[in-house]
């Protein structure tokens, strides 16, 4: 059911990034796939994130006069490194993940901007200004996402706790007074 | 995920190394997918921001009734003084044999979408392969030139701006003709400015003159307005001027646009072998 909720909410994050720089500029500084991304990232389930990275930066590159490919070797990227570290860490507290997205917003911009020098297409903008921008928005707008994803599609974060941290078998004590005896 | 990797990155290898020439079937299809949810979002978040413009208007509409009453009456007297020179204006046309018609068909096309990155500033128009439109015609509005189309589907179109970084075009400073100021003009880090190059410091420019195209790109036809020049760094007679235009066409405001329905001439045989000189440089 997870699976499903996530498709929904990147297929969702997918048509709100093709349509809202139409309606008002400054939102197209918010990279909504790549807060969805990050999310299903963090799950700790790598092989949907990459794949959510893969599907989500084509869709993007194909409407956007930027190099066909470029985001979703980014954002392929950093599923991959997103869930590497959640394996490792635990960051199932909110406050954690801003951080999280916060790095990965910059990372993504900058692998973005780099596979576009290397192939000798340059955007034509103020690189500082839209990294600025774009990880200020993304920060802020993941924040809010992650909450309301929080409420409405992820399992109990106790049934998580457990994956992450099994319990121990504990082996039971031999009272040794009595072993005295 | 290597695999993932490895395939975005072949992608982009061809996409950068046929950005001008040939258009991806994934951008073709993708296209005609976005367009059943871009074209209603923009017609539904056109009339609701029209609507409360509407209603900002009312407050201002008392002060604006006084003053449009008198400007209707400087206008009535003007009106009767453009209807004498409409007539000798007439006149003289009949006289000279000017065509009055355009020197191309236009098509026209209304923006549905934008750039969904923000790194650059294509635009998506809801005319595409059916009505005729065919990769790198040129775009404009009522201002002047806009781009050209970078990537047709059935139903829509993707246009590249002029602001673009690699969308070089042919210029000249002044009409075609009456001026040697040759250059090429393409996009700035700034999206309202662009530079023309190669203009030579030997040539006389002044800031506010109107710069054309030449038709020499092989993309544009010439004699379309571009912008006009808001400031120039003197080169000397070695090195060439460093000039910033304004575009004319509102590239950032425009909500529709015209498609010329113009195809560059074939080029030569032997140019077409030559390599991509730009690519090798690189």
């Amino acid at each position: 059911m997870e699976q499903v909720k996530l498709t929904i909410a990147l297929v969702i994050a997918i048509l709100l990034q093709w349509t809202l720089r139409n309606v008002a500029e400054p939102l197209a500084f918010i990279d909504f796939p790549l807060i969805i991304i990050v999310y299903a990232a963090l799950q700790r389930n790598a092989i949907r994130a990459i794949i959510f990275g893969t599907i989500a930066g084509i869709a993007v590159d194909a409407l956007s006069g930027g190099l066909l490919g470029a985001n979703g070797f980014s954002k392929t990227l950093i599923a991959y490194a997103v869930s590497e570290v959640a394996r490792r860490v635990y960051l199932d507290n909110l406050l954690l993940r801003i951080p999280v997205i916060a790095g990965a917003c910059l990372l993504d911009d900058l692998i973005y901007y780099g596979t576009h020098r290397l192939l000798g297409q340059e955007p034509s903008a103020q690189v500082l200004e839209i990294i600025a921008y774009t990880l200020i928005g993304t920060t802020i707008a993941g924040t809010v996402v992650y909450l309301m994803m929080e409420r409405f599609v992820a399992e109990s974060p106790m049934r998580r706790k457990r994956d992450m941290f099994p319990q121990r078998r504990q082996t039971r004590r031999r009272n040794p007074i009595r072993l005295s005896k | 995920m290597i695999f993932l990797l490895l395939g975005n990155f072949i992608l982009m290898a061809f996409d950068a190394k046929e950005i001008n020439s040939g258009q991806r079937v994934v951008r073709v299809w993708t296209q005609v997918a976005a367009d059943f949810v871009q074209s209603p979002v923009t017609s539904v978040s056109s009339a609701a921001s029209n609507y409360f413009q509407s209603i900002a208007n009312l407050r201002t509409a008392q002060t604006e009734n006084d003053v449009l009453k008198q400007r209707i009456q400087e206008l009535e007297v003007e009106i009767k003084q453009t209807a004498e020179l409409t007539a000798e204006n007439e006149r003289l046309k009949s006289l000279l044999n000017l065509k009055e018609q355009s020197k191309y068909k236009i098509l026209p096309a209304k923006i549905i979408g934008r750039d969904p990155s923000i790194w650059f500033d294509s635009s998506i128009i809801n005319r595409g392969s059916l009505d005729g439109v065919k990769l790198n015609m040129p775009v404009v509005t009522d201002g002047g030139l806009v781009g050209r189309v970078t990537a047709v589907s059935p139903l829509t179109a993707q246009v590249d701006l002029i602001s673009r970084d690699k969308s070089g075009l042919g210029a000249v400073i002044g009409e075609i003709g009456t001026s040697n100021a040759l250059g090429v003009v393409s996009g700035t880090s700034k999206k309202e400015i662009l530079e023309m190059r190669y203009v030579p410091g030997s040539v006389e420019v002044k800031v506010g003159e109107a710069i054309y195209t030449t038709g020499q790109d092989g993309i544009y036809p010439e004699g379309l307005k571009v912008g006009e020049i808001v400031e120039v760094r003197s080169g000397s007679a070695t090195t060439p001027h460093q000039i910033y235009i304004r575009p004319s066409a509102g590239l950032n405001s425009m909500q529709e646009v015209g498609v010329l329905l113009y195809e560059s001439p074939p080029r030569p045989e032997f140019e077409q072998k030559l390599p991509n000189a730009e690519s090798k440089k690189k």
